[in-house]
């Protein structure tokens, strides 16, 4: 059992976060949704809780808030949190980690121009100009190459079911 | 550039995905975008910043509960409060279920005849000296800081008065504006008066008051009623 709601907070908002992260992909999206979670979960949370039951509460509450943005903003689940993967007694199981073996297993099937644009852009953070100057390539030959990398991305993250 | 590529470029510079409506056939390429980007080095790690700022929000939450558990009389001797958001804190006002599963409504008479919340106060909380007495003058708004809580005291026609310094949107610190008498939020530009009614905003939401906080004075001293635990 925790304490207060302070320990329930420092203890579990970083997973939270995340694992929202690792289903928005941007900062400040991931930011507001651990805030609404927080401000919907700790409500009806009690303290005698459980670590076990504030955690599941806690990830039930986060799939349903992740599932009303992307409503909101596509009209559809783009991602969505699977609790059966849920483990609340190690919800920290760090999160990059996975994403960085899934990322890594997608970009080694790719050829090697596509997976240079994606690795400096997105793995890197270099913006377009500076993956152009990296790869002696155009900044328009650059876009186009990351467009079709991407596309080409998807369909070995759909093959290989990441 | 096409709606795809904006999305791509949203989640590479980090912005807010806005709504957007794109075809559903390229839902795998917003998909590996988002994995791709969340595998960068550290990137799920969460700003310390952002923490303590909910840790505010969520204080602030607490701070403004509806529920007094104890005798209400014997509190409400001692707290000169305007109730005016009490009435309609909305969402993360029962925090107090968090410290005790037994709260009951609270069956209090409104404040003052003009809104009508109840008085709001922690079941757990404790009288913290923010300011004295000289340096709230008549008319005047004051911030006060105490970490886990924040917010803007104010004293007319002699009583003093609190509402939180949280944007009810997102935690966000509210800016005072003392010559307009009102608190600006940097994140997103909603306004609130610093008596904590809605001003103005542009959010897709139904944005709620500012919630009350309990204030007193005695010895001199200006004391915000906080939760447990809260200092700086």
């Amino acid at each position: 059992m925790y304490p207060n709601w302070e320990a329930i907070y420092r203890d579990n908002v970083g997973w939270v976060y995340g694992l929202l992260f690792s289903k928005v992909g941007s900062r400040p999206d991931a930011e507001d949704l651990t805030t609404e979670v927080f401000l919907a979960a700790l409500r009806p949370l009690r303290v005698s809780a459980t670590v076990r039951e504030v955690r599941s509460y806690l990830m039930a509450t986060a799939r349903t808030v992740l599932a009303d943005h992307w409503r909101r903003t596509l009209g559809r689940e783009l991602t969505t949190l699977d609790d059966e993967l849920f483990d609340p007694a190690l919800p920290e199981r760090d999160i990059s980690r996975d994403r960085s073996a899934e990322a890594d297993r997608i970009l080694s099937d790719l050829p090697e121009n596509y997976r240079t644009i994606l690795r400096l852009r997105f793995l890197d953070g270099l913006t377009l100009k500076e993956a152009a100057a990296e790869m002696s390539v155009t900044v328009g030959n650059a876009k186009v190459l990351q467009h079709r990398a991407l596309r080409a991305a998807a369909k070995v993250a759909e093959r290989i079911g990441v | 550039m096409s709606r795809v590529g904006r999305f791509v470029e949203k989640v590479l510079r980090q912005r807010r995905i806005r709504r957007a409506r794109i075809d559903p056939g390229s839902d795998a390429e917003l998909r590996t975008a988002i994995l791709l980007r969340s595998a960068r080095l550290g990137a799920g790690s969460v700003r310390e910043e952002f923490v303590t700022s909910l840790h505010q929000r969520l204080g602030a939450e607490l701070a403004a509960d509806p529920a007094p558990p104890v005798p209400v009389t014997r509190r409400r001797r001692f707290v000169q409060l305007t109730a005016t958001a009490a009435a309609s804190i909305g969402i993360g006002a029962g925090l107090d279920h968090v410290l005790t599963s037994a709260a009951s409504p609270a069956a209090t008479p409104p404040a003052d005849n003009q809104t009508g919340g109840p008085p709001l106060s922690p079941d757990h909380g404790a009288w913290l000296a923010v300011a004295t007495s000289s340096e709230l003058r008549e008319g005047g708004v004051l911030r006060f800081d105490l970490g886990a809580v924040s917010g803007f005291l104010r004293r007319t026609n002699g009583q003093v008065a609190a509402v939180s310094g949280s944007c009810t949107h997102l935690g966000c610190q509210l800016n005072l504006d003392a010559q307009a008498r009102q608190l600006d939020c940097p994140c997103h530009g909603a306004s609130f008066s610093v008596t904590g009614a809605v001003l103005r905003h542009r959010l897709p939401i139904k944005l709620g008051p500012l919630p009350v906080i309990a204030v007193r004075e005695a010895d001199g001293k200006v004391e915000v009623f906080v939760p447990r635990g809260t200092g700086p």
